[in-house]
């Protein structure tokens, strides 16, 4: 299948959904292992307490891909991660992501084609506010 | 547990002392085995290539290797070691190689745009091992 032919098969709807409660001492532990230092990162008493902006990209959901999907994971490797902030999440928050595949291309060079998969989850808290979007970019290798 | 090697701002920045192709002070950055171990149980990433660095060569690398995610983080303590009111807007990370745990990286930025109209900076960041290779790039845009 070209990439064209995947998206259309398996972009544009949720595959998987998950939920969990933010807990203090993981966004303490992600954070200064990180290096952060102020209080609104570290200390749980902090009035303005919050994870770093980052810390939701620890979460994955049950399932990389959607069932079916036709990659073999261990030519791939994790090429990047970005994430838009939306707001900040909180200690105790009750985080719900949902997954889908954003995007799928190809790019060829001297050593072949590779296939790049966007898989993106939105997270939201128990409000049903958007707290970020996650974007993490799967390589596979020798694509053909 | 990361040291900027210069003398960080301490007070917050504003906009107005922004300038385009300033630098943010370099961060000697802990990616010692206890702190990639801290960050592994905060974020449940519990897999030995993470943790333990005869497992991970049993797998085939040359070491325990940082997880991706935390080296974003690290980048984003860096710009908050530069500006510790910023506030992220996003971040993308690309991982070009792995980063080997008990490693020396010094994490760096430079100021690479300001829009004077929605006030949002944008800034290049770099983690650099000790060969002087940069196995971690990214961008983020945060305001003050």
């Amino acid at each position: 299948m070209t990439a064209a032919e995947l998206l259309a098969e398996y972009g544009d709807h949720v595959f998987d959904e998950i939920d969990l409660e933010i807990e203090a001492d993981s966004l303490v532990g992600f954070a200064t292992a990180c290096g952060e230092t102020h209080p609104r990162f570290v200390d749980p008493s902090h009035a303005d307490f919050q994870g770093v902006p980052n810390y939701l990209t620890r979460i994955h959901g049950t399932r990389s891909l959607p069932e079916g999907f036709p990659v073999e994971m261990h030519r791939c490797f994790d090429a990047g991660k970005s994430i838009q902030v939306h707001q900040p999440v909180r200690q105790g928050d009750r985080v719900t992501g949902r997954s889908e595949i954003h995007d799928i291309y190809e790019k060829s060079g001297r050593t072949g084609t590779m296939l790049f998969i966007v898989h993106r989850m939105n997270f939201y808290n128990q409000g049903g506010d958007p707290l970020a979007t996650v974007d993490w970019r799967l390589v596979q290798r020798e694509f053909d | 547990m990361s040291k900027p090697s210069d003398t960080p701002e301490t007070s917050e920045k504003q906009f107005e002392d922004v300038e385009f192709g300033e630098d943010l002070p370099e961060v000697d950055v802990d990616v010692s085995l206890d702190t990639v171990k801290v960050f592994a149980k905060a974020s449940m990433m519990l897999a030995d290539r993470f943790t333990d660095h005869e497992a991970a060569k049993k797998a085939g690398l040359p070491g325990a290797i940082v997880p991706g995610i935390m080296s974003q983080g690290i980048l984003v303590a860096a710009i908050h070691a530069w500006a510790p009111n910023a506030k992220v807007l996003n971040v993308d990370t690309i991982f070009r190689a792995p980063l080997l745990v008990d490693s020396k990286p010094v994490a760096s930025g430079v100021v690479t745009d300001i829009d004077d109209d929605t006030k949002v900076i944008e800034v290049d960041l770099t983690l650099r091992n000790e060969k002087g290779e940069t196995p971690v790039v990214g961008t983020a845009k945060v305001t003050l």
